[in-house]
């Protein structure tokens, strides 16, 4: 039997639930993703609501019909209304294309160096800076190229080490970090100046004829401190550096093949892919400790975003061969896959727009 | 002699007026940024400073960064601190931008005109030191400036100071007309070029025309000689002849131009009917009429003679030869899919059999080459997941279990996209920038030897061919590259590559070479096939409509390359090729397997002159596409020609007498 107090609790209970079930239905997002498969030269714009993740639309890039050419960076404009695509190989050299957000319609291009890879724009000089990774086999130094994505025009190319990946700014956009994963080295560039600031060999067993042993293929600034972390995919390590100091500070033993990293916006996880390891890495920078590591859903997982509101990592597979890469997305709340769409080969490059 | 008649430009603008309206503010909430001079004009080679300065919304300075930075930064550089050196010609925007602390802030857009250097003089080329009455010649004139670059923002217009003696029309052609003295009068950009020309009369009386052929067929060039003589009888040389002609094809059904004539008498007809030549000189003239044929009487056909499907996966390039046991092989590659090679036993070419599949970690297997003693087959890798590729080797002694002995990546990380085996040396091109020679003589241990590279900006390279001890590689817009790795003609070697020469043409779709001897002419050609897809490729559901042809290169003079004929099928586009006595191969994408009589002089559009023995579409319907034709590339082999379909796997067919399309 129930009492009528009782009855009036669960039902206010009830209700209670309700109210909540729709707040929180209320302030669920959709997150939409952009992933660029290396190997079938297509971009996948992924949707995902918080429970299901969709494919909203899947096209071709690239301008060599029956060659690879290799999408391989991905990034958004501050104001939302644009997205950018890096294509690995032209005629030799690279190229970047801009696309309106919504229609995808191609609205401009720029040719680059050799292997344009992973690219940011600066919230403070307007600019957009992107590594010309130059995968081509000699390990010569390349170069960073400074884009004016309004007009699609290179304005300036700076001089780093050879492969340099993971092109990184810092929040505020002030400053430009890369690492150059032949020649072990981490690049500081001045955003406004263009100049390199600072380097710093991350490879202590000092790399012979451009050949690291840690090959860097990371770096992301820490989003309120003066801190940067960059993945030593060669030795199963992520370094901590102090950037006031200009000091490693800290090392973390990870999974094999640390290869793309991200810090939640609060600047209290560090989360990291791990190529050789088909896992993702969920590291809680006060502690300095792996919190936990979840296996991803194909291997070869290669890039890693997390959501603005620090819920989510959106984490690339690759897989090998005719296998589809995937997306699968990792709630931080829970270290738990909340959801995974196949995609295209050879998935790699990622970047989120939220609306 | 050159006149200046007036001043071009003044050039004393090197910084123009700050009362210039040309700076563009970007409207901005915190401000604004003025940029002294606000707009300016800059001589090339010249520098000049920007000023900048940050201003409060009520106009007042206020704290802020400036980043400069150049819309055109190879015509016109800037740096740091706002100094501009012009580099070349045109309007060209600066960008200063203000950063206040870490935030974006206004900007100021300064125009900068780079003026073109004056013109210095006017070139006319093409005129001969004395003409003849009766005759034409054609000149052509330009405006350079004092580096001698031509300034075609600028036009020529010419004409004569005498037009009884000689006249000039719209497109440069002169036309002696009497005996005497004119000038010619070329004006542009300011200045005036004159040219006196003396004319002569003419002394041609009589012209007999012979020529090469009584009868010929289409495609057949025929040469007509003019010769020249005067009141005397006596030979007359160095007097321009014209040679025209009149056609009277067989099908008199709205039928089109049906023929091409060069300015030195060589003819070639398109169709079959009634041609009548005419060359004149001055007063004299002649005229022949000839007979052409069809080229075949009899038509040929190719007919199937096997098929390997390959249904799941597009099919890339193919190998043939003959294993070390006496039978037949062939190895086909794959495209945008599982990283593998296909083994066939093609001993009966009717029942063509698949024997093996390597797997190797790729997405594209583009090419597939096997050495000539039959024992080594090297494969190209793209899309490899540790982005290593290179290119993988196997043991084909059984090539039903082919062995996989090394693989080799150092320097080609980025991809072979082709190769090709020649004697003991591998030659893999690295992510579309050189080749690499690959020393195999311990092709389980290959060593890089060489490498070849066109250091220009932005070459890039496609594939390559070796014949001879002489790499034909096909570059793009860079065209054909040939270079001595072992001839010997300059001293090559595959440690040492060198250059012989090169040619380019303008469409910069330069995918394939192959070169031939014509044994008829002893004409040495290298023939380049174009690749283009204008309307884009389709992978899977809609056939693709490519765009291309073959462009046949006379490199007889290694130094003086001349195009002078082509074949090209309308509506389709060339993919791979290969020559075997006076026939091609054509691998035509979306138009077939396309074979072609290049026996004989060539001149003009193969196609047209019908000069096509025979085509095959290859179709299935479930292949990638279904039904829709996509060859890759040819092979003739044993009297049989093999060829990879892009959509539908490995085909053999066989050319046969037409006996049921006699005409």
């Amino acid at each position: 039997m129930i009492r009528r107090t009782s009855l009036a609790a669960l039902l206010l209970a009830t209700a209670g639930l309700g109210q909540a079930a729709a707040a929180d239905k209320a302030a669920r997002r959709t997150y939409t993703a952009y992933v660029a498969c290396e190997s079938s030269d297509e971009v996948y714009i992924v949707d995902f609501d918080g429970e299901q993740a969709k494919t909203r639309d899947v096209f071709e890039v690239g301008y060599q019909a029956t060659e690879v050419e290799g999408p391989h960076g991905l990034t958004v404009g501050p104001a939302g209304d644009y997205w950018y695509c890096s294509i690995a190989h032209g005629k030799p050299f690279g190229i970047l294309y801009k696309y309106r957000v919504g229609s995808n319609e191609l609205v401009g291009e720029c040719e680059l160096g050799m292997f344009p890879a992973t690219m940011q724009i600066s919230p403070m000089t307007g600019l957009l800076y992107v590594v010309n990774f130059n995968l081509h086999g000699r390990m010569l130094p390349s170069t960073v190229s400074i884009v004016d994505p309004e007009e699609m025009v290179e304005v300036a190319r700076t001089v780093t080490g050879a492969m340099p990946h993971g092109s990184r700014l810092t929040r505020a956009g002030d400053k430009h970090y890369s690492c150059a994963m032949m020649s072990g080295e981490l690049y500081e560039i001045d955003a406004a100046t263009f100049d390199v600031t600072r380097n710093m060999q991350l490879d202590v067993d000092l790399p012979k004829n451009h050949a690291s042993e840690a090959k860097p293929t990371w770096v992301s600034p820490h989003p309120t401190e003066p801190r940067i972390y960059a993945a030593l995919n060669g030795k199963a390590q992520i370094v901590e550096v102090d950037t006031d100091k200009w000091l490693v500070t800290r090392r973390f033993r990870t999974g094999k093949g640390p290869y793309n990293l991200d810090v939640t916006p609060d600047g209290g996880l560090l989360v990291a892919t791990y190529k050789g390891d088909q896992a993702l890495g969920v590291w809680d920078l006060a502690t300095g400790e792996e919190r936990k590591r979840i296996p991803t859903s194909r291997p070869v997982t290669h890039g890693v975003a997390v959501t603005g509101d620090g819920r989510y990592a959106f984490v690339t597979c690759e897989s090998r061969n005719a296998d589809p890469g995937t997306l699968d997305i990792v709630d931080l709340r829970t270290d738990k896959v909340a959801a995974t769409v196949v995609v295209g080969l050879q998935a790699g490059g990622i970047a989120l727009l939220e609306r | 002699m050159v006149e200046r008649s007036r001043s071009f430009l003044a050039l004393a603008l090197a910084l123009a007026a700050a009362t210039a309206p040309a700076q563009n503010q970007k409207p901005a909430a915190g401000g604004s940024v003025r940029v002294t001079p606000p707009a300016l004009t800059l001589p090339v080679g010249q520098k000049a400073k920007l000023e900048a300065e940050v201003l409060d919304p009520g106009g007042r300075p206020a704290e802020g960064r400036v980043l400069f930075f150049s819309r055109a930064r190879r015509a016109l550089r800037v740096s740091r601190d706002g100094e501009l050196t012009a580099v070349s010609p045109g309007t060209h925007e600066v960008v200063v931008r203000a950063m206040f602390g870490r935030e974006r802030g206004p900007e100021a857009t300064v125009v900068v005109t780079v003026p073109h250097p004056e013109p210095a003089g006017i070139e006319v080329e093409g005129a001969p030191a004395v003409l003849y009455t009766g005759t034409n010649v054609r000149v052509t004139a330009a405006v350079v400036d004092k580096d001698g670059v031509e300034r075609d923002d600028l036009e020529v217009t010419m004409r004569t100071s005498d037009k009884a003696v000689l006249e000039v029309d719209a497109f440069g052609f002169l036309h002696a007309k009497k005996a005497g003295e004119a000038s010619l009068l070329a004006s542009g950009g300011g200045l005036d070029h004159v040219r006196v020309f003396k004319i002569e009369a003419n002394p041609v009386e009589k012209l007999q025309l012979s020529s090469s052929h009584e009868r010929a067929r289409t495609g057949d060039v025929v040469t007509f000689t003019a010769a020249l003589s005067d009141a005397g009888g006596a030979a007359v040389a160095g007097v321009p002849v014209e040679y025209t002609f009149r056609a009277m094809p067989d099908d008199t059904l709205g039928n089109a131009a049906t023929g091409q004539i060069t300015s030195d008498g060589r003819f070639v007809a398109e169709q079959p009917g009634l041609y009548t030549i005419t060359a004149s000189c001055g007063a004299a003239r002649d005229q022949m009429t000839l007979r052409c044929d069809e080229r075949f009487a009899q038509k040929k056909k190719l007919v199937k003679v096997g098929h390997g499907p390959v249904l799941d996966v597009h099919t890339s390039d193919l190998w043939v030869w003959e294993g070390v046991d006496g039978r037949d092989y062939c190895v086909t590659g794959t495209w945008g899919a599982n990283g593998d090679a296909i083994f066939w036993d093609v001993t009966d070419p009717s029942r063509i059999e698949r024997i093996a599949t390597v797997t190797v970690d790729a997405r594209t297997v583009n090419d597939v080459k096997v050495s000539e003693d039959g024992r080594l087959c090297i494969i190209s890798r793209e899309g490899a997941s540790d982005r290593k590729n290179g290119i993988v080797a196997f043991d084909v002694t059984d090539p039903r279990k082919p062995e996989r002995i090394t693989e080799f990546n150092d320097e080609l990380t980025g991809g072979v996209h082709n190769l090709f085996i020649d004697k003991n040396y591998a030659y893999a091109l690295s992510a579309g920038r050189r080749y690499d020679v690959l020393d195999i003589k311990n092709p389980r241990a290959p060593t890089r030897v060489g490498s070849y590279q066109i250091f220009e900006p932005g070459a890039s390279i496609h594939d390559v061919w070796i014949e001879d001890g002489i790499a034909y590689s096909s570059n793009w817009r860079y065209g054909l590259h040939l270079v001595d790795v072992g001839n010997g003609i300059k001293g090559g070697s595959p440690s040492n590559p060198v250059k012989i020469g090169n040619y380019a043409y303008p469409s910069g779709w330069n995918h394939a070479a192959f070169p031939w001897r014509s044994k008829d002419t002893n004409k040495f050609y290298v023939l380049a096939g174009d690749e283009a897809f204008p309307y884009g490729l389709s992978t899977k559901d809609n056939p693709t409509y490519a765009r291309g042809w073959i462009h046949f290169v006379d490199f007889t003079d290694l130094d003086d390359p001349q195009e002078v004929a082509r074949y090209e099928v309308p509506e389709a586009g060339t993919h791979n090729l290969w020559v075997e006595g006076n026939t091609l191969y054509v691998a035509y994408y979306n138009g077939g397997l396309r074979v072609v009589d290049i026996s004989g002089d060539l001149m003009g559009d193969l196609y047209r002159q019908g000069r096509e023995i025979a085509w095959f579409l290859p179709t299935h319907p479930k292949g990638v596409v279904p039904n829709a034709p996509m060859v890759w590339g040819p092979q003739p082999y044993k009297g049989k020609i093999f060829f990879s379909d892009w959509n539908s796997g490995l085909w053999c067919v066989e050319l046969v007498e037409d006996r049921g399309r006699r005409r």
